[in-house]
């Protein structure tokens, strides 16, 4: 029986500590050991090294856009504010970094092992919904193929109800969406140069 | 001429009565043996003065309490603590004096405060060697029992994750409110689904009620005999026998000592009524050798005290947690008797560190029971 647990799922993970040597980067880095991460902390900037980290914990109360090799809001991994002061501006400025999870200063005893699972899940949520966004976006876009592809089947004698569930069997035959279906045929037939006697072969 | 010994003040905060009560006069035995046995050695520069207050199993009152013990000044180190709920009750107050807990009962883990010590097992030390140990000789169809509370849905989790990992099953979870003694619908569930084994993470009198309530059952049905479906407990300990009485008879219990164990804490020199009494002595004995090998750091943070010491500790730096045996025990005839046993598991509270696991004990070709 081989023993591996899911969770917590946080060991030999690496935590960049974005923040000013301050006793809150050593209640840190001392919650980090038990919880079996690795953690190292800089200011003012991000090192390369940043890049390949799995957390970041970055201070909110002097942080600026420029820290980050990233777009505001684009982090590739989950993000943890360090919040002092609960200023709007400051809050609102963590937000636009795209803060999953917060750790109110002075940093004691607890709130690193439940941040990191916090902001994982909310990270994990955002990439999940970002990404169905973008395939959502992109099927979008494809509508006016959608249309040319029902029309050019239906310029065979077919109605337009039947175009489209020829066209749907297509896809579902090459297991492909129905727009990508529609991107093919209206593809071929524009390179083919004309419609008569396409779509005998489907 | 011998220098006077320094006595310095070490707080004691634990419920002499409520629903624990069992425990936690256990676990102050332990600690008032351990104050005896430095007051009598010359070896130590100090001697113990204890100061002590009672919460009656009160939640409400470890942290007033608390806060009473380390108001009298000079106090830096207190043992104590039952519930998992009043340890979290009385942190915030030792952050504040920057003062020192050491808690001395199985536990459920992930937690690892600079504040406190930690010297009995946590899961890595009792449910998953336990269980590496049962589920090769009795099978992975697993029931779990708890009580509705922190160490009942904790254990039950990791529990339900190392038996799924292991291609087991989980026939059925049942948690009961704390003290509830109604347990005919736990038995009547484990009655229809046979399992391999029951987890029994009921504490106090729930629990008590249910292994009369499985004894009977086992009465009437011979499948629920101890060979063939054992009950396995992270928790249960000798202190308990009187309210159980032969209902505990064939479960399986796992813990850093079982009365009569020769290893830790003191070599078999000294014998204990249950692992809660060692952990206690333990406790208030590391704490001794810590203060004694480092003079001037009577009153640091132990962070201070464990970084500055050379001397070898069972503390781990990091979190605090102890170093322990892992003994999985039966009970034949109203005690303990050790089936299996590693040495110096270092704790993972956190279960980050698969090394710190114990191996997996297949069983030999026929079980000695």
């Amino acid at each position: 029986m081989k023993v591996r647990l899911h969770i917590p799922d946080l060991s030999k993970l690496r935590v960049a500590i974005l923040h000013r040597p301050h006793t809150t980067v050593q209640s840190l880095r001392r919650q980090c050991k038990p919880i079996g991460l690795e953690a190292f902390d800089c200011w003012p900037e991000l090192p390369p090294k940043a890049l390949a980290a799995d957390f970041v914990f970055f201070d909110a109360d002097m942080g600026y856009d420029a820290q980050f090799p990233w777009k505001s809001g684009e982090a590739p991994m989950p993000m943890i504010a360090l919040i002092g002061s609960e200023a709007p501006g400051r809050i609102e400025w963590s937000l636009s970094q795209g803060a999953d999870a917060q750790i109110l200063k002075p940093v004691g005893d607890g709130g690193v092992f439940s941040a990191l699972l916090i902001a994982r899940r909310a990270f994990e949520v955002r990439q999940t919904m970002r990404n169905e966004i973008n395939v959502l976006r992109g099927r979008l876009s494809q509508r006016q193929t959608v249309v040319q592809a029902v029309t050019l089947l239906a310029a065979t004698g077919r109605s337009e109800d039947e175009a489209y569930a020829l066209l749907r069997h297509l896809a579902m035959s090459r297991r492909e969406t129905i727009e990508e279906a529609a991107h093919r045929l209206v593809h071929d037939a524009q390179n083919e140069g004309g419609l008569h006697g396409q779509f005998n072969e489907y | 001429m011998k220098l006077a010994r320094k006595p310095l003040k070490l707080g004691i905060l634990y419920s002499q009565s409520g629903s624990y009560g069992r425990l936690s006069r256990a676990s102050r035995r332990g600690a008032l043996r351990a104050i005896e046995a430095v007051n009598e050695d010359d070896s130590f520069g100090f001697t113990f003065d204890a100061i002590e207050r009672d919460p009656e199993g009160n939640i409400d009152l470890y942290a007033p309490l608390c806060t009473e013990i380390l108001a009298e000044g000079s106090v830096s180190h207190v043992i104590g603590c039952v519930t998992s709920w009043s340890r979290k009750e009385v942190i915030p107050v030792l952050e504040k004096f920057g003062a020192t807990l050491w808690y001395s009962l199985p536990y459920e883990g992930f937690e690892a405060s600079d504040h406190v010590v930690y010297t009995h097992a946590c899961p890595n030390q009792h449910l998953l060697p336990l269980l590496s140990w049962i589920l090769p000789r009795f099978g992975d169809r697993g029931y779990l029992a708890g009580s509705n509370y922190i160490w009942g849905w904790e254990l039950n989790r990791v529990a339900r994750e190392l038996i799924q990992e292991a291609g087991g099953e989980i026939l059925g979870e049942r948690h009961l409110a704390l003290n509830d003694t109604d347990v005919d619908r736990l038995i009547e569930e484990i009655s229809a689904t046979r399992p391999n084994f029951v987890l029994n993470s009921l504490v106090g009198e729930s629990s008590y009620a249910f292994l009369k309530a499985f004894a009977a059952l086992a009465k009437r049905d011979s499948y629920f005999t101890p060979e063939s479906c054992p009950i396995l407990s992270c928790n249960l300990t000798e202190s308990e026998f009187p309210k159980i009485g032969d209902a505990a008879e064939g479960l399986i219990s796992t813990g850093p000592y079982f009365h009569g164990a020769k290893g830790w804490p003191c070599q078999g020199k000294r014998e204990f009524e249950s692992s809660l009494e060692a952990a206690s002595w333990a406790a208030v004995m590391e704490l001794s050798l810590l203060l004694r090998a480092n003079p001037g750091f009577e009153h640091a943070p132990i962070s201070e005290l464990l970084k500055v010491n050379r001397q070898r500790t069972m503390i781990d730096t990091e979190t605090h947690h102890t170093a322990l045996p892992v003994l999985v025990a039966q009970v034949k005839d109203r005690s303990f008797h050790v089936l299996e046993q590693w040495e110096d598991i270092p704790a993972d509270p956190y279960l980050s560190y698969s090394e710190r696991r114990t191996g997996v004990r297949q069983p030999s070709l026929r079980v000695v029971k």
